[in-house]
């Protein structure tokens, strides 16, 4: 596979903390450089602003952040440079991003329209996720 | 004794007026010279140390509220840190790479890293600007 633009520059081992954690704010920020070329390729303008996506990105290393072993941070890292280059390379479509990244864990069905008022919190469990 | 007191003021008057219009050249002499050269440097120098104007730090404070989720009249001042904010490292290179995008400038890895209170990334954001309109 080749990666177009951005080549996954990280070597397998980070000495310590502290690489892994300089490693991971530079993904950070060349993920928020692309971001306007990502709404760009995928049309998302008038569905989610710049800002939106970088708290999502943000949330995600985030989730992570409890983690202390700089080799499974490493993995990771890859993990997310390769995703990143997946949607830069338009190898995602347009459903993926809004679904992974736009409405993300809040699940599809949002409590909008007056007649969802009622409903049960058993469906609207349902609605967002198989796992309880 | 009307014409006498008048008489002594006079001379006294006289002598002050030598004695004055003395110092007053040799003041006037040496306030050429250092008035003239001081006048000029100073207020540049001024201009340099309180660069970032009030505007640019009060867009950087908004944006760090709003990044930070704040409440509207929680004091943010230029000499607020970021840490005592409750913002961790995550949060302060968001919060560049908002600024980033607001002022249309792009921060250095290193510079970045040296950014620790609302004041420094206003500097930071007033020395790009000025570079690239330079």
């Amino acid at each position: 596979m080749s990666f177009t633009l951005r080549s996954v520059k990280v070597p397998p081992n980070s000495v310590n903390l502290e690489e892994a954690r300089s490693r991971v704010f530079d993904f950070f920020r060349s993920a928020c450089r692309s971001i306007p070329s990502i709404i760009d390729i995928y049309n998302l303008d008038e569905v989610v602003t710049k800002s939106q996506l970088r708290s999502t990105i943000a949330a995600e290393i985030r989730k992570n952040c409890h983690v202390t072993n700089p080799k499974v941070i490493d993995m990771l890292l890859f993990k997310g440079m390769e995703e990143l280059n997946n949607i830069l390379e338009h190898a995602k479509q347009r459903h993926h991003m809004i679904g992974q990244y736009v409405v993300g864990h809040h699940g599809l069905v949002q409590d909008l329209d007056s007649k969802d008022q009622g409903l049960s919190d058993f469906l609207k469990n349902f609605y967002k996720s198989n796992y309880f | 004794m009307a014409a006498t007191t008048g008489a002594s003021v006079f001379i006294s008057s006289r002598l002050t007026m030598r004695v004055s219009s003395l110092k007053l050249a040799s003041i006037s002499t040496q306030g050429r010279n250092t008035l003239s050269f001081r006048l000029r440097p100073v207020p540049a120098r001024l201009r340099v140390s309180c660069a970032a104007k009030p505007e640019t730090v009060e867009k950087v404070c908004e944006i760090v509220k709003k990044q930070l989720a704040l409440p509207d009249d929680s004091k943010v001042t230029g000499e607020s840190k970021f840490a005592a904010l409750g913002a961790d490292s995550l949060d302060t290179v968001e919060i560049v790479m908002g600024l980033e995008e607001e002022f249309g400038i792009s921060v250095e890895e290193e510079s970045a890293q040296s950014i620790a209170t609302v004041q420094d990334a206003a500097d930071l954001i007033e020395k790009l600007i000025n570079k690239t309109d330079a």
